[in-house]
């Protein structure tokens, strides 16, 4: 019986948590800059970091499908509930938070080329009020993601220490569950 | 039969008089639909930008564009570089620096006409003091009411007028080609 993700779920969870991780460290610093190279330079690395985790997105949907384990066992029905709740919430964010900063990076007149090398479409023309209004929309969502992923890693522990169930151990590899 | 041969004299004089207003002349520029506006790519993503202010002299024959001049004047401190904070660093001394030259100017010297409508105007180019000679390929399309749309777009360097030197200097950040742009409504 798996008691452990697959390889694939395991790295596109991991990378999604460093790539998200990033993008936040990266957004702090060039918030604080004056306009320079560097700066431009950031924000390209930022969109680029973001449209990344949306890219990773369905696969990680396909990843569910292809590696599923058992999220019910040992839990009770409102822990189901809960569960199911939380993950749907991430997931979603997951989605939201880089389509509003690539609907603010289109609505401010700059196009969004990933990597310097694939343009992105423009989601919507340039407005002022609606670049102003996606921003608000990206920074209120990120709060929001990071509120969930915070819940997210505290039930996990809760599950590691207290329960001692291995649900954290099925993301972690080679962390032991215990006994 | 004298009758008719005034009358002719009359026709002949005003057509004369017609030809004359047609032939070379200033052209007034209708600002509020024109426009001049150029494209820079920064971190290779193409990037809109304009000058609100500027002031045209067109000076032609509509049956012969070839013989006539323009002449462009730019507000550079109109820029507008699609974001506040461009703005205001594009006025600096690394960039435009619009204190010591707040204008921008193409003079045309000769005009070749390539086929119908379209011609290539050639002059020079003074930004941020240096002069440097811009060969830029124009359509003429004539508007109801006799007048013209002028418009074209060319392929200039930076690096050529001084303008984002120091830090700025690096083309893979913001590139050393832009394309310049323009769209200028003339009423007769």
């Amino acid at each position: 019986m798996p008691q452990r993700y697959r390889w694939p779920t395991i790295s596109l969870h991991w990378l999604t948590l460093l790539l998200i991780v990033a993008a936040y460290i990266i957004m702090t610093i060039l918030q604080d800059m004056s306009l320079s190279p560097q700066k431009l330079k950031l924000y390209s690395w930022h969109k680029w970091v973001g449209i990344t985790v949306l890219f990773l997105l369905p696969l990680r949907l396909l990843m569910r499908f292809f590696d599923p384990l058992d999220h019910r066992a040992g839990l009770t029905a409102l822990e189901v509930k809960a569960s199911a709740a939380v993950h749907g919430a991430i997931y979603l964010l997951l989605f939201a938070v880089p389509m509003f900063g690539w609907l603010h990076s289109s609505a401010a007149g700059f196009p969004v080329v990933w990597l310097g090398v694939l343009p992105l479409p423009d989601l919507v023309g340039k407005d002022k009020a609606l670049s102003e209004l996606f921003k608000e929309l990206h920074e209120g969502s990120v709060n929001l993601l990071i509120g969930l992923v915070v819940l997210h890693a505290v039930a996990a522990l809760y599950h590691h220490h207290i329960r001692r169930d291995g649900v954290l151990a099925r993301m972690v590899p080679g962390l032991r569950n215990k006994q | 039969m004298r009758y008719f041969a005034t009358l002719g004299f009359f026709v002949a004089l005003l057509s004369t008089t017609v030809s004359t207003t047609v032939s070379a002349q200033d052209w007034k520029v209708d600002y509020r639909n024109s426009q001049i506006s150029f494209i820079i790519k920064q971190m290779n993503v193409p990037v809109e930008g304009g000058f609100s202010r500027f002031n045209v002299k067109a000076f032609f024959d509509a049956a012969k564009p070839e013989q006539g001049t323009f002449q462009v004047e730019l507000d550079i401190g109109s820029i507008d570089t699609g974001s506040e904070e461009g703005d205001g660093e594009a006025r600096r001394p690394a960039w435009f620096d619009t204190a010591r030259h707040p204008k921008a100017r193409f003079v045309s010297k000769t005009i070749t006409r390539n086929n119908a409508g379209s011609y290539t105007v050639n002059g020079d180019l003074t930004l941020k003091g240096r002069t440097r000679p811009l060969s830029v390929p124009v359509v003429l399309t004539p508007q109801r009411g006799g007048g013209w749309l002028v418009s074209g777009r060319a392929t200039l360097k930076r690096s050529h007028f001084d303008i984002g030197g120091g830090e700025w200097a690096d083309p893979s950040v913001v590139a050393d080609d832009l394309e310049a742009r323009f769209k200028l409504l003339l009423k007769p």
